[in-house]
């Protein structure tokens, strides 16, 4: 069944529809949530209250945009809001950051690169936390998430030409961030 | 190219946003400037750490958990709206107070009762007196008597309170 199918439904009270929109939804919306907070058990907590505003919120959605947009939207201000309460240290000390580097030890094993990858994931996003609240939405959405840019406009509700320049100025703002601990000239090689 | 246009150009091109023409010539500019070659491999490395790939599911049971506190909205909510109605009447109950108390402050109340009303509430024919005063043959009396008459119906009567 479609959303606009389940959202009538559902809004039209019955659970079973919202059932199913919060399982279609809720890996998308839970790493969004992870994807900013990099904490599993506030990211669950996040969802469950996205998924709470939503079905709150649900008579007033007028069908005007699809509801995983709807929905996006909902998360991020949630979030948003979430991360300006909490407001987390958000300078990453040079101590924590270390080298960023690719180790090209030929001995190293899967395993061992694997979880040195994570690693280097982790520091990335710590970075990104680093950025200001608008560079950091718009390069989780584009380069976390994964999101279209056509979405990421609709979402954010910016003209795709924005939505370009500033994932630019996003990305350039975290390059030179993490320049510094960048070891090897070429930078940093992903696996 | 300029170096600036070419990074800018490099930020589209991990997006796929480029043109076939555009594509050669941050090729051409590439081959031609180290340092842009360089920030690109930078790019590159850097958006493929943060591109996970995956998506993560949340904790077991998600549904289970949430459907009670859906539960638990919907039955809160009606009585939200009970509270923002039940609020909001306090200050139109007052308002209405209010002008009630006004409305009784401001109405003229016909508190004083002419000296007829007052002899009718006593049970007094208030023709009685006109009689005796129109009985007495004395022009002069009688005069004496109408200026003393009219001089008591200035005079107003009040309402007995209960």
């Amino acid at each position: 069944m479609e959303d606009r199918e389940l959202v009538r439904l559902a809004r039209e009270g019955s659970q079973g529809a919202f059932e199913k929109l919060v399982t279609r939804y809720q890996s998308k919306v839970f790493s969004m949530a992870l994807s900013f907070t990099r904490n599993r058990e506030a990211a669950d907590d996040l969802a469950q209250e996205v998924f709470l505003k939503a079905y709150l919120a649900l008579p007033r959605f007028k069908g005007k945009s699809e509801f995983g947009t709807w929905l996006y939207r909902i998360s991020i201000n949630h979030i948003r809001d979430f991360l300006r309460k909490k407001s987390r240290a958000k300078e990453v000390s040079l101590e924590e950051a270390g080298e960023i580097a690719f180790s090209d030890s030929d001995q190293a094993d899967k395993a061992a690169r694997e979880a040195e990858t994570e690693t280097r994931r982790g520091l990335v996003r710590r970075f990104v936390e680093s950025l200001p609240d608008k560079y950091r939405v718009i390069l989780t959405l584009r380069d976390i998430q994964g999101l279209p840019y056509e979405q990421i406009a609709r979402v954010l509700g910016l003209s795709p030409g924005t939505v370009d320049s500033r994932l630019h100025r996003a990305r350039k703002m975290l390059k030179t961030k993490m320049s510094p601990h960048l070891r090897r000239e070429g930078g940093f090689d992903e696996m | 190219m300029r170096c600036k246009k070419a990074e800018q150009w490099i930020s589209r091109s991990l997006d796929g946003r480029l043109d076939g023409r555009e594509k050669g010539l941050l090729e051409e500019h590439l081959a031609a400037c180290p340092s842009c070659r360089k920030a690109e491999a930078e790019y590159r490395s850097m958006t493929a750490l943060l591109r996970n790939g995956k998506e993560c599911d949340p904790a077991p049971r998600f549904w289970e958990r949430l459907e009670p506190r859906l539960r638990e909205e919907r039955e809160i909510v009606p009585l939200l709206v009970y509270e923002r109605f039940a609020l909001r009447a306090v200050p139109v109950f007052l308002a209405l107070v209010a002008l009630a108390a006004g409305l009784l402050f401001f109405t003229p109340r016909s508190e004083e009762l002419t000296r007829s009303e007052a002899l009718l509430l006593e049970n007094i024919n208030p023709l009685a007196e006109t009689r005796t005063l129109f009985e007495e043959e004395k022009p002069e009396n009688r005069n004496m008597m109408l200026i003393f008459a009219s001089a008591e119906d200035t005079a107003p009567a009040r309402r007995r309170m209960p």
